[in-house]
């Protein structure tokens, strides 16, 4: 059973509530968070949770059901569909990007130039390897 | 969908202040509708002549398909209203006041206003006079609650609570709405309750209703364009405001053109959207 608490709505933001359930939903089967015939809560169960219109969690089930991250079975309810491993892996790909054309326009608003988005970019990504490879190095003594 | 209220061409006028005026509105069942208006904007009077208790110059109104001049028991029985100002007997206990009113209803729930009284907290043998404003505002939540009515107004129904107390209160909205085909209507200053449990937002503005929309389509389509200066000679559609800030034009739009935006990016043109959350919609759209 996947437990609602995992997720945060946030109700004043610009994104529709909806998408922010639907993406993070979404978010959590591409990263394998949730298994594959894993039962999704009831829409009046996350209503209640979360404190949300209950259309607005049979429109996020909805969406995910028509893109195929779960199905409606009789009597369970939705639960996580089995997906292609390629189609997957392409998903994976879509949604990161998207997270940095999000980043790029946010960049954009605040003034910051491409070249410098790349440079601390790397920076971010070369800190992470320095602590994976610390981390491996502390595991093997 | 079957329209519940049907709101024709209403005018109202408080000597000589206009404040309705050639009014159009109709709201299906089962919807949550959150009416959001400046102070002064006609709210109050808005929900009391839907019920006949403030009188209106022009016009026709009708719930579940009966004039609201003459509305029969059946529909009657159906009605659920929370006033903003508390006219109750104050010198009632609370439980004295709940007997009181349960005598004039066919359908009464017990256990609804059990429950309610034990989940708020309220306090059965003090007298309304004794109460707090958020207690007497609990009070009438219960009592229009208890007839299981089909259609619910509430007049600023969350201004007397406290944070824990009107999320008690959205939480007994959601149950309605996810448990029986219930209309609710309420208005309300604090624009993150209505975003987390109305599907329909209304704007009343200058005696009309100037904008009426799903919640989500209000959220996609009213959002803020980041466009870069070299690009000032574009028109932009559905414009209601031009900002310039950080070298960039922030252009307010009323309706996203998507089949624009998709024209813009094959032109090359740098648009960023940004969405905007209830409380700017609603200052963009009322000023």
């Amino acid at each position: 059973m996947i437990f609602m608490d995992q997720f945060v709505i946030s109700p004043s933001s610009g994104v529709p509530i909806y998408k922010q359930l639907l993406s993070q939903i979404e978010r959590m089967i591409l990263n394998g968070y949730f298994a594959q015939g894993d039962s999704l809560p009831s829409v009046r169960q996350v209503a209640t949770d979360l404190d949300i219109n209950p259309m607005t969690v049979s429109k996020a089930y909805g969406l995910l059901e028509e893109r195929g991250y779960v199905e409606r079975l009789r009597g369970k309810g939705m639960i996580v569909a089995k997906r292609d491993e390629e189609v997957s892996e392409k998903e994976k790909l879509t949604m990161l990007n998207t997270m940095i054309k999000d980043l790029i326009s946010e960049a954009q608003l605040v003034g910051v130039s491409e070249q410098q988005l790349l440079a601390m970019f790397v920076e971010q990504a070369s800190d992470n390897t320095d602590v994976e490879s610390q981390n491996t190095q502390g595991k093997e003594s | 969908m079957t329209a519940i209220i049907k709101i024709n061409n209403v005018a109202k006028s408080y000597k000589s202040q206009q404040v309705l005026q050639a009014l159009d509105w109709e709201i299906n069942e089962g919807d949550i509708v959150g009416l959001l208006g400046k102070n002064g904007a006609g709210k109050s009077t808005l929900l009391k002549s839907m019920l006949n208790l403030s009188e209106i110059d022009d016009g026709s109104i009708t719930l579940f398909g009966e004039s609201h001049l003459n509305l029969s028991t059946t529909v009657k029985s159906k009605l659920g209203y929370v006033p903003q100002e508390n006219d109750e007997i104050s010198w009632l206990t609370v439980n004295e006041l709940i007997k009181f009113r349960r005598q004039f209803y066919t359908r009464w729930s017990d256990e609804k206003v059990d429950n309610l009284v034990d989940l708020w907290d309220i306090d059965l043998n003090k007298e309304m006079g004794e109460l707090s404003p958020g207690q007497v505002q609990r009070v009438l939540i219960i009592l229009a609650l208890a007839p299981m009515p089909q259609l619910i107004i509430l007049d600023e129904p969350a201004a007397a609570l406290d944070p824990a107390g009107r999320r008690l209160f959205l939480k007994e909205i959601i149950s309605l709405a996810s448990e029986e085909k219930v209309t609710v209507i309420f208005s309300t200053h604090i624009t993150s309750d209505l975003e987390r449990v109305a599907n329909k937002v209304a704007i009343l503005d200058q005696g009309k209703i100037r904008y009426f929309d799903d919640l989500d389509n209000a959220k996609e389509n009213v959002v803020s364009l980041s466009i870069n200066q070299h690009d000032t000679d574009i028109t932009v559609p559905h414009l209601l405001r031009v900002k310039q800030q950080n070298k960039r034009l922030q252009c307010v739009v009323s309706k996203l053109d998507k089949q624009w935006l998709t024209e813009m990016e094959k032109q090359g043109v740098d648009v960023v959207v940004n969405p905007l959350g209830l409380e700017d919609i609603f200052l963009e759209i009322t000023t």
